[in-house]
């Protein structure tokens, strides 16, 4: 098993994509290393020696080039924001990597569909999907803020791409093409909406969820979530036994 | 002599830096050699495996953080046959098993069993987490049952009796007086204080269950004051907790009477809380050509 590397590091690159999102980038060679699609940092922007302690936040892999790791940031809380206001040379705690990954067929057509920042996880998985698989990448938002290069894109209000939820583009594949697996992020009701698209069509599905974390290394149980069979679950870490799950072990009706 | 050596009733500690149960697991391992920790101490385990409280559990606040994990754990057997070995086997310093129960007799029946493993260094009563009912703390509020507790326990063990407190009571030192006549021999304090918090917009709960606990620095003049009521009402030691991050906390609440601290919160803000307050301690203590010993129960009051 693999251990988790806990290193200060300086930023290397910063970029606001968007008002909200900004792609953060540090170098680490051993992390780099070890780094595979789907797994998550524990990340925090260096604290003031007089400020009080804060939590790692949780944010998922979003690119590797070289040994530098690139990390897409949404602003929703306090360290968040604090991050994406982050300027090159800063000091970043990381804890990484951490959490299972992605398992990635060696041939037919996988589905990417996220919503939102749900997209950087399925960036670095799009990137290690080996030439033999065929794959299309439904990606959806509020409004155009939330979207990024992909297949197929839709906003709510139609500020961008198709108007309405990107679970109807999922839906437009499906009836049009044969796919053989789905690999889905965002928020929860959209991942139960594609769970309940890939029961009714009988395709594989693999979700990587997001949660409130404290440790990110298994220890605390904080960010469990109900995973099993329906009448056989158990809470499972999302930090250590996930964050990918299998799309039918979710226990989505009780989420 | 190693100036961080300590003394915990019948344990002899090579320091006084332990970890609060649930905070912490060998996954920390990953971060550095877990023999530097003065004691090891296991999550709470329950009789029968316990699924826990639905999520969310989590939720940082200004100045700590709210849990509701509602003592999740595999149960006493798959401890006994799966972890408790484990443990052993990585582990040469003291191991503290945490347990907690429904009622007295599944206490013993767990301390029998415990016993009869011989891997087990101490035991630390849980009659005080704020995220079950039946257990827990419905048996540390009640000084009388807490006294019956231990004395119906004192007789299976030769090992550390450890009675962990719980601050949402209202006199503390009354209870730590009851467990030190039941016969325990040391109080660790304070389990988490009950905590709420709510989104202003809708008023939701941002924890399932509503009330749960509340950790971290917001809580550590409240544990540093039960420590030092404490200390001032009993003969046993104190095992500190609440709110302690750093080595300057934890000489606070050695000067308040802690013969040893444990880190809880801190190893979630700091994977190597423990080694970082290790070696505060020791530059410390070198410095000013100290023994640990000579700061328990120093605090000065002037009025």
């Amino acid at each position: 098993m693999r251990n988790p590397i806990h290193r200060t590091v300086r930023l290397e690159s910063i970029d606001r994509i968007r008002s909200d999102y900004a792609i953060i980038s540090f170098r680490s060679e051993e992390m780099a290393g070890l780094s595979l699609p789907g797994n998550f940092f524990e990340v925090r922007a260096m604290q003031g020696l007089a400020a009080l302690p804060r939590l790692f936040k949780p944010i998922s892999l979003y690119n590797i080039e070289g040994s530098s790791i690139k990390l897409m940031i949404k602003s929703f809380g306090i360290e968040t924001r604090k991050l994406i206001h982050m300027r090159p040379g800063d000091s970043l705690e990381v804890i990484g990597p951490l959490g299972n990954s992605f398992e990635i067929p060696e041939r037919g057509m996988i589905a990417l569909i996220s919503g939102g920042i749900g997209y950087p996880p399925l960036f670095y998985l799009r990137k290690k999907i080996p030439s033999t698989c065929f794959s299309t990448w439904i990606h959806g938002g509020k409004h155009t803020e939330d979207i990024f290069p992909c297949d197929d894109a839709w906003t709510e209000d139609g500020s961008a791409g198709n108007k309405g939820l990107a679970t109807q583009g999922l839906v437009n594949l499906i009836q049009n093409e044969r796919i053989d697996m789905v690999c889905a992020c965002g928020p929860t009701p959209m991942l139960k909406a594609v769970a309940e698209i890939c029961r009714r069509y009988d395709i594989a599905l693999q979700v990587s969820m997001e949660a409130y974390m404290a440790c990110g290394v298994g220890v605390c149980h904080g960010c469990s979530i109900p995973i099993g069979k329906m009448s056989n679950w158990v809470y499972k870490r999302v930090c250590k036994d996930g964050a990918v799950f299998p799309g039918d072990q979710v226990r989505w009706e009780l989420i | 002599m190693n100036r961080l050596s300590t003394q915990l009733g019948k344990l002899n500690l090579q320091n006084p830096v332990t970890v609060a149960s649930g905070t912490f697991g060998t996954e920390y391992s990953a971060f550095y050699d877990l023999n530097i920790l003065g004691a090891y101490v296991s999550k709470t385990i329950t009789p029968e495996p316990k699924i826990g409280n639905p999520p969310p559990r989590l939720y940082e606040t200004q100045a700590g953080m709210l849990n509701s994990i509602g003592l999740q754990n595999p149960g006493l057997n798959a401890f006994i046959n799966e972890n408790l070995p484990e443990l052993k086997a990585q582990l040469s310093v003291p191991i503290i098993v945490s347990i907690s129960a429904e009622s007295t007799n599944l206490f013993a029946m767990m301390i029998r069993h415990l016993e009869a493993t011989r891997m087990v260094d101490a035991y630390e009563l849980n009659v005080s987490c704020p995220n079950v009912e039946n257990e827990g703390i419905a048996f540390g509020q009640d000084p009388y049952v807490v006294m019956r507790l231990i004395s119906e326990l004192r007789p299976l063990t030769d090992k550390e009796l450890i009675v962990k407190l719980s601050p949402n009571v209202t006199d503390i030192a009354k209870i730590a007086k009851a467990a030190e006549s039941g016969g325990a021999d040391s109080i660790a304090l304070i389990n988490t204080l009950f905590g709420m918090a709510l989104d202003y917009q809708t008023g939701k709960s941002f924890i399932a269950k509503g009330i749960c606990g509340y950790s971290g620095p917001a809580i550590k003049p409240i544990a540093l004051a039960n420590t030092w009521k404490v200390s001032q009402a009993v003969k046993i030691p104190i095992l500190a907790m609440g709110g302690i991050i750093t080595w300057q906390d934890a000489l606070e609440f050695f000067y308040a009477g802690a013969s040893a601290i444990a880190l809880g919160t801190a190893n979630f803000y700091n994977p190597k809380a423990v080694p970082d307050c290790l070696e505060g301690l020791n530059d410390f203590l070198e410095k000013h050509d100290l023994d640990l010993c000579d700061l328990i129960g120093k605090a000065l009051i002037p009025a």
